[in-house]
């Protein structure tokens, strides 16, 4: 069995002093998915659970201070967590070496199945240094991918706004897209600038606009599109959409997926003689 | 004798304030995996059925996320200030958890022990709330931990107990429920009865007092790791009142508004200096539950917590206050002599 197979392997990094922690999914209470364990002896690894309620994207664990602290980690990691790790890796902020990546070959997660999901591309890491099963129950077209969005781009410019202004209204600040997120890692988020205050930290309508077109910007080129931030909006907010209209024109306009290729060189950061530039008006 | 109403009896009701020009919020679909109480545009909106509890709670209409207290012009050397605060409109809240009207006279103690606050006081006078006492619950509920109940009629001007068939009977606490329902009644001889609540998870004294004698145990560091310190849990509250104050403008003038705001960012406790007293998440997290258990209830000899599960609900790490209450019961019981103990600082 999967789990019991992810659970020996972690018992021997463990013992073999490989790792010091193991950051996995554990058993949360009943009626929740599953939460982040993290496990520093080799008898804790009964703990680890492998099943599709592993929602969450692990990765967003390795910005934390009190993480790292714990000393080198393992992580398990689906396909498309992994595209966030690569992506931290080509911006230089964690040292692959550093990090013991176990991947899971991945059914898709979520009940019901999650968006992602169903038009998954990826479905079994690749750069991982260990990966676990096999997919089983491979993902619908992958040609899928961008039904959600075009049907919304569909709308008018009109109808978008006032969906958006809908939407918004309901954001309430509690930045728990942004703590989820693996690639949200600044220090000091620009929204918690405050000598000058840049964006309104106010959850009005013009500061929640400010926000989440701000930090869709900032991720565009690098959401690895786990979904972690549309999950874990406590007021239902389709996040998805922002990031996947920027994962949509970089991967058309500049052929970049994010988090697929640990060589390449951070879109934002870097400059090809070919790059498009009709757009500039 | 007891008195009855309908649902169509009670979407009557909502359409006669809305068409007062008063506001009725409730419980209504935003979309197919979310519920919330906001405000309705239609009588037919209420959802009064479909969900344990609404995602967020009812603390948004006394305490908006964000209130503009008053505007200011720049006039030379002066300032001039301009309320334009208009007195807020008469509200009725229909289909209120009973675990969420429980927090109303909470927040009346905060808001109105050494300063107080017209602006929450205007929004929570102008107020009337009809609460709806839970037929089930789920795994995050825990209102009996906290001395609360399915039934509860704390903050409620009236209860509203589900007899089946769409009929609910009517219990007024104060005037304002007998006036909201005056006339709108049917006398019955049936009485509605709510399942007991969930099973006691936590003895809320036990926790209160290891939570003072374990300021240092280890098990705050442990169970605020899975912690990525957003303010989901804060901000489903319906007892977290924290807020912040902002100017918003340029030079010559602006608003001053009053923010939410959550213990569990760093931002809320960094001095200008730079230094920041609560350093990591467990000392965050820490407080949060003192504020609740210990800070508050020896002022007030009250919990700062009615048990509705929401900081369960949504967190996304999959925590909430119910397995850290749970969490630290364990490891008082496990560890009782760790009052001493040299423990780092989380």
């Amino acid at each position: 069995m999967l789990e019991q197979k992810l659970r020996q392997t972690c018992r021997e990094l463990l013992a073999n002093g490989t790792v010091k922690v193991i950051i996995g999914y554990g058993a949360a209470p009943a009626g929740q998915a599953t939460r982040a364990v993290f496990i520093t002896t080799p008898e804790g690894v009964e703990q680890l659970v492998w099943n599709d309620r592993c929602e969450a994207n692990l990765v967003a664990y390795l910005k934390r201070p009190e993480v790292r602290a714990l000393g080198k980690p393992a992580i398990v990691v689906k396909a498309c967590d992994e595209r966030a790790l690569v992506v931290l890796q080509q911006e230089a902020q964690l040292e692959r070496a550093n990090v013991f990546v176990i991947g899971m070959a991945c059914d898709g997660i979520g009940a019901p199945r999650e968006a992602k999901c169903r038009s998954c591309e990826d479905q079994v890491p690749r750069f991982c240094d260990v990966v676990l099963g096999e997919v089983t129950k491979p993902a619908d077209a992958a040609s899928a991918r961008w039904d959600e969005l075009a049907e919304f781009m569909k709308k008018s410019p009109e109808e978008r706004m006032a969906y958006w202004q809908q939407e918004l209204a309901r954001c309430v600040k509690c930045y728990a897209c942004r703590q989820v997120c693996p690639l949200c890692y600044c220090q000091r988020c620009i929204v918690d600038k405050n000598r000058p205050t840049v964006i309104s930290t106010s959850p009005s309508l013009k500061g929640n606009f400010a926000w989440h077109v701000t930090r869709a910007f900032h991720l565009a080129a690098r959401c690895a599109g786990c979904d972690a931030c549309t999950r874990a909006c406590p007021v239902g907010i389709n996040l998805r959409l922002l990031n996947q209209s920027m994962a949509k024109a970089t991967e058309e306009n500049f052929q970049c997926r994010p988090g697929t290729d640990p060589q390449a060189q951070p879109l934002i950061g870097n400059y090809a003689t070919g790059d498009k530039e009709e757009f500039i008006r | 004798m007891s008195q009855t109403i309908s649902l169509a009896g009670i979407r009557q009701l909502i359409g006669q304030w809305l068409g007062q020009g008063k506001r009725v919020a409730g419980p209504i679909r935003v979309n197919a995996d979310t519920i919330l109480y906001q405000n309705l545009t239609s009588a037919e909106a209420l959802l009064l059925d479909g969900c344990v509890h609404p995602g967020n709670s009812i603390k948004e209409f006394v305490m908006p996320p964000h209130e503009k207290l008053y505007e200011y012009v720049v006039k030379g050397r002066d300032v001039e200030l301009r309320n334009q605060e208009a007195f807020p409109p008469e509200r009725l809240i229909l289909g209120g958890r009973p675990c969420d009207a429980a927090a109303l006279p909470i927040l009346d103690h905060i808001f109105n022990w050494d300063f107080v606050d017209a602006a929450y006081n205007q929004r929570r006078q102008a107020l009337t709330i009809v609460s709806l006492a839970c037929t089930r619950q789920d795994d995050a509920c825990f209102c009996t931990s906290v001395g609360l109940a399915p039934d509860a009629v704390q903050g409620s001007d009236a209860l509203l107990v589900p007899l089946g068939n769409d009929e609910y009977e009517v219990r007024c606490q104060t005037p304002k429920g007998e006036a909201l329902f005056a006339g709108k009644c049917t006398p019955s001889d049936r009485q509605g009865s709510v399942p007991a609540g969930p099973a006691k998870q936590f003895d809320a004294k036990q926790v209160e007092a290891l939570i003072t004698s374990q300021f240092e145990a280890p098990v705050w560091r442990e169970q605020a790791l899975a912690c990525l310190g957003c303010g989901a849990c804060a901000y489903g509250c319906p007892t977290c009142h924290c807020f912040d104050i902002v100017d918003e403008g340029h030079a010559g003038g602006g608003i001053r508004a009053r923010n939410w705001d959550a213990c569990q960012f760093p931002l809320f406790t960094l001095h200008a200096s730079g230094h920041n007293p609560r350093q990591g998440q467990a000392s965050r997290q820490r407080q949060r539950v003192y504020h609740k258990f210990h800070i508050y209830p020896e002022k007030f000899k009250e919990y700062l917590c009615t048990g509705c599960g929401n900081c369960v609900r949504r967190c996304p790490a999959g925590l909430g206050l119910l397995s850290v209450l749970t969490a630290i019961q364990q490891a008082g019981a496990a560890a009782p002599a760790a009052k001493g103990e040299e423990a780092k600082q989380p």
